[in-house]
């Protein structure tokens, strides 16, 4: 007799694999054989992954269509099971195994979308924060500034494609015929957001970008628009600033003696 | 309509038939604030640390009594229960304060892989321990009692020594849990296995059922023979009803919970079934009165 935790782990091997039946002789025939009962807690736990995965990547769903979104959903679960009780955690990693399946050649682009699609889901389930505090950051002496630093929103994300991730996320996200789109027409600097419970996705310039990064990557904000600079001679701080605390992606702000 | 009021409602589950909360019925539960008497949704769904699901179950939750019904925390595993699901089920519940909180008697992971199905246990004296121990970790950890619910079932372990219901009457006792008694589930596993559902309610302690599920099944044809698969996408078919019958005149006026989770139809044909029960329940009585 097996322990439970042999019993566990031959029927879970099972289910993750091709064919279910390494625990078929721990079960009850009784006029129906094992392995068609087995297959139908296979087909649940597949089933179930893959609706979690098509929450997540619609668009990758849609670009490659429901039979090969299906099959590499199935390949991928078997490589990646998922680590949790919560399915909205499991398709982490299916970017980068897209990325791997697509290393070269005419798909390389969907890695890309799958990423910005799974930052999508990120910031559609992280914290709420309260707009900045802007009589507060008044009161800050300007001298101070150099050693000022921003805080970012909790549901901003920020990620640069070489694709044009976003024209072909917006051409898919919707119910209407794709327009063609050209894949090598230029690379993409995104931020992307959560308002009023829904995504919101922005362009930025490189400028615009390397600020965001450097603020996200702690440094302070004489350091941010340094790296900004560096990236845009043109990049203007004053107006940065104003859009992005308009935007509610700068919430806080911390001086280095304060707490966060 | 219903009064709408600041603070979420307190005090026990009426007993009454609520209806599963699903996000396609959010906006209209939010806006118009149906006649409904409770809802319950699945603690998994409003883990995010924040976002649309986690505020509009605030805001549900300020209307209607609600009830917590978990499908992730994989209470029969031999692994360590999941610390991070743990933490976000007590965050659930301190956030929308559950009148009833409940989880599964199955398992779905071992080695930190999750299959995320409600996969049945080996009835064995070893796992009765195992889960009752279980049991009352998680209910330490919550500081509250949770109740267990029987699952639907497509096979049965070769090594089984006790019943399904000796097993979760078993759990009940040794753990100090309730039961949430899915009537479908009964009927379903009775006819994939060729027992009594009357074996089954009688097998259960009167006094430990805190609430009753019930659900549309589908079946299908395996190997010649037919097989019932616990979809939640019908209505209720007769048989459950009559079952539900038996199980209200022996375990009481408990709260009731139609789920439908697949094909999701209206919320008003969700709202007649719960019409149904109640109507079964009151009828119940009456005669016992």
């Amino acid at each position: 007799m097996p322990s439970l935790r042999e019993l566990q782990t031959q029927v879970l091997n099972g289910l993750l694999a091709e064919e279910p039946d390494g625990a078929a002789a721990l079960i009850r025939s009784s006029g129906i054989a094992a392995e068609p009962r087995l297959r139908i807690y296979q087909n649940n736990a597949r089933t179930n992954f893959v609706e979690a995965l098509r929450s997540t990547y619609p668009v990758i769903w849609r670009l490659v269509g429901a039979d090969y979104f299906r099959q590499t959903a199935w390949a991928f679960q078997q490589r990646h099971p998922s680590r949790s009780g919560d399915l909205n955690h499991a398709g982490g990693a299916f970017p980068d195994y897209l990325r791997a399946l697509h290393s070269y050649g005419d798909f390389r682009y969907l890695a890309d979308v799958a990423t910005l699609e799974w930052l999508i889901q990120e910031s559609l389930l992280a914290p709420d924060h309260a707009p900045l505090d802007l009589p507060a950051l008044a009161q800050v002496d300007t001298a101070a500034y150099d050693d000022l630093r921003f805080i970012l929103h909790p549901t901003l994300r920020l990620f640069q494609s070489e694709f044009p991730a976003l024209r072909i996320w917006e051409a898919n996200v919707g119910a209407a015929e794709p327009p063609a789109l050209d894949l090598g027409s230029g690379g993409e600097r995104l931020g992307v957001m959560r308002h009023e419970g829904a995504p919101r996705l922005h362009r930025m310039d490189c400028g615009e970008y390397a600020f965001l990064q450097s603020l996200t990557d702690g440094r302070s904000f004489t350091r941010a628009v340094d790296c900004a600079r560096a990236a845009d001679p043109t990049f203007d701080a004053t107006l940065a600033l104003q859009r992005f605390v308009a935007a509610n992606a700068i919430v806080h702000f911390a001086l280095p003696d304060t707490r966060l | 309509m219903r009064e709408s009021s600041a603070e979420p409602l307190r005090g026990p589950m009426p007993a009454a038939t609520g209806i599963g909360l699903r996000a396609q019925h959010h906006l209209e539960v939010v806006s118009q604030t149906p006649q409904v008497a409770w809802f319950e949704a699945h603690s998994e769904n409003y883990f995010a640390d924040g976002g649309s699901h986690v505020e509009c179950l605030s805001r549900i939750r300020a209307n209607y009594p609600l009830s917590l019904h978990g499908v992730g925390l994989s209470l029969g595993s031999t692994d360590e229960l999941d610390p991070v699901h743990l933490a976000r089920l007590r965050r659930a519940v301190m956030r929308f304060e559950p009148a009833l909180l409940s989880e599964h008697l199955s398992w779905s992971s071992v080695g930190g892989r999750f299959v995320n199905d409600l996969l049945p246990l080996p009835y064995t004296e070893e796992a009765l321990r195992h889960v009752s121990t279980r049991v009352a970790q998680v209910q330490e950890a919550l500081g509250r009692q949770i109740l267990l619910e029987n699952v639907s079932s497509y096979l049965q372990f070769t090594h089984s020594t006790l019943t399904e219901w000796e097993f979760l009457a078993g759990v009940a006792a040794e753990s100090g849990c309730g039961i949430l008694l899915d009537v479908n589930n009964i009927y379903v596993a009775a006819q994939n296995h060729g027992f009594a559902c009357d074996d089954f309610l009688q097998g259960i302690p009167q006094g430990v059922v805190q609430e009753f599920h019930l659900a549309g099944h589908s079946r299908i044809e395996l190997g010649g023979r037919e097989i019932l698969i616990d979809t939640h996408s019908s209505p209720v078919c007769d048989e459950v009803w009559t079952l539900y019958r038996a199980a209200v005149r022996r375990f009481g006026d408990v709260p009731t919970l139609i789920e439908w989770d697949t094909d999701i139809p209206a919320l008003d044909v969700l709202r007649a079934e719960a019409a149904k029960a109640d109507s079964i329940r009151t009828a119940v009585h009456a005669l016992a009165a």
